[in-house]
């Protein structure tokens, strides 16, 4: 490779790198604790207590559940409803109306019934005695610092300069261990040798996990965009013709439980999981939106919605999902790392420390090679690395 | 550049080799349904931490015996 084309590349190893570098260290950070989050989860909230029933009890309707909510909370609305594919419980969303989540959407509160008797097992805490628990903590910090949209974009750009400054490091692999056997750290040389010696080994046995986890990390922080292009397309197309009619009113809404199994029927070989209340902004004002998802492991993270008509209860439509979104379900497990087990939760822990050391040791060699210069008096070339050229290039 | 003992394969043979691990290890945890695809994938993505452990390792030994 010419020295100038290397410079060119040194260039951006080094800035893209330095740019991202301190949100890239905040990320892996607060990454690991994520990455147990489902081990971590019932110790901070221990799960629901169920009463022991035979386990082919049948589940209630959930006529009668939704029946029940309405007594508890009159005047509210119900915004949609979860049931639960592996334990016996039905959440019931609620609020005041839907415009008061607009607002607030902490204004929308849930009540977890027991599928099988109705009983009430727990509800939301009152706002006031809710409290930012460490995960939810961790996650914003890892997503968007707590910034939202503007969050999510800004932490997005920092995994794309993560995903150029890997790119550019592979590339620069290259040159600077031509002369070297695989995985040599020269102990006996200056701790800077020694440190760029690690930063090649462990940045070059990890780039791939890296590269991946750092694209579908990218990819995380696009899904409220991706899902919002989505309803402003497709969606919008779909029910453009029930526009300008006049939306049911509560009253007039077909049974939930008879919605349900129109959606079951509709997808043959996957559970209904979600119900979305006609007038939730995530809806439509004249369709009860359910989501159903795959039971293989890999399936389990594809989603299908289903377009039911509110008042007929007669099945309207199966969507089929764009492929950006299906992109988006199926990086999700690559990024997490929650799809092999504990055992793989512990190599992807494992990963991030190596990542942890490479971002670290890249920082030192930027400083070290910086504090020479200067105390040296020598004029930077192009490029801040470029007093590192010679010894990598002869 | 070519050819098993060129300095292209010499230099690049372990990092694609373990990249191609990875690659296998991350996709057979996803598309395997458990069992054994899990342990694969284990031993796949387990492989690099292995192998840079070793060398720093042996470095050190060198270090300490210089």
């Amino acid at each position: 490779m010419p020295a100038s084309t290397l410079r060119i590349w040194v260039f951006i190893h080094t800035w893209t790198s330095l740019v991202c570098t301190v949100f890239l260290l905040l990320i892996c950070l607060t990454g690991l604790p994520l990455i147990f989050h489902e081990e971590i989860d019932p110790l901070v909230d221990p799960p629901p207590v169920y009463v022991q029933l035979p386990f082919d009890t049948p589940h209630l309707s959930l006529d009668s559940l939704v029946g029940r909510a309405g007594g508890m909370y009159p005047g509210e609305v119900i915004v949609s409803l979860f049931k639960d594919d592996d334990e016996p419980q039905v959440l019931v969303w609620m609020a005041p109306s839907f415009a008061a989540i607009e607002e607030n959407p902490r204004l929308e509160h849930f009540i977890r019934f027991d599928a099988r008797t109705g009983e009430v097992i727990d509800e939301t805490k009152p706002p006031e005695q809710q409290r930012t628990r460490f995960l939810t903590l961790m996650l914003r910090l890892h997503v968007d610092l707590f910034a939202d949209l503007a969050g999510n974009l800004f932490m997005g750009a920092m995994g794309l300069l993560f995903v150029a400054a890997l790119v550019s490091g592979v590339v620069l692999y290259g040159p600077f261990t031509r002369k070297l056997d695989f995985g040599v750290v020269r102990g006996t040389r200056a701790p800077r040798t020694r440190w760029l010696d690690l930063h090649n080994l462990l940045g070059i046995v990890t780039a791939l996990w890296m590269l991946v986890v750092g694209a579908t990390g990218v990819l995380n922080e696009l899904a409220s965009p991706l899902f919002d292009l989505w309803q402003r397309t497709d969606v919008r197309a779909m029910l453009s013709p029930w526009q300008g009619q006049t939306p049911p009113a509560p009253n007039e809404l077909a049974s939930v439980q008879a919605v349900y199994e129109t959606a079951t029927r509709a997808l043959p070989n996957m559970h209904v999981i979600t119900v979305i209340y006609p007038g939730n902004p995530f809806g439509s004002p004249h369709h009860y939106v359910l989501w159903g998802h795959g039971k293989t492991p890999l399936a389990e993270r594809l989603f299908s919605p289903v377009l039911v008509d509110a008042r007929t209860g007669e099945l309207t439509a199966v969507v089929q999902m764009p492929w950006y979104l299906r992109a988006l379900e199926i990086s999700r497990p690559l990024h997490f790392g929650d799809y092999g087990g504990v055992p793989l939760k512990i190599i992807w822990a494992l990963l991030d420390l190596v990542t942890i050391a490479v971002l670290a040791s890249g920082l030192y060699l930027w400083l070290a090679r910086h504090r020479r210069a200067s105390s040296s008096g020598r004029k930077h070339l192009p490029g801040p690395a470029a007093t590192a050229l010679p010894e990598a290039a002869e | 550049m070519t050819g098993r003992h060129s300095p292209f394969w010499r230099q690049w043979r372990w990092p694609l080799g373990l990249a191609l691990l990875t690659m296998f290890g991350l996709m057979s945890a996803l598309l395997g349904e458990g069992g054994i695809w899990w342990v694969l994938s284990w031993i796949a993505l387990g492989f690099p931490l292995f192998v840079a452990l070793r060398h720093i390792l042996r470095s050190r030994r060198s270090q300490a015996a210089g």
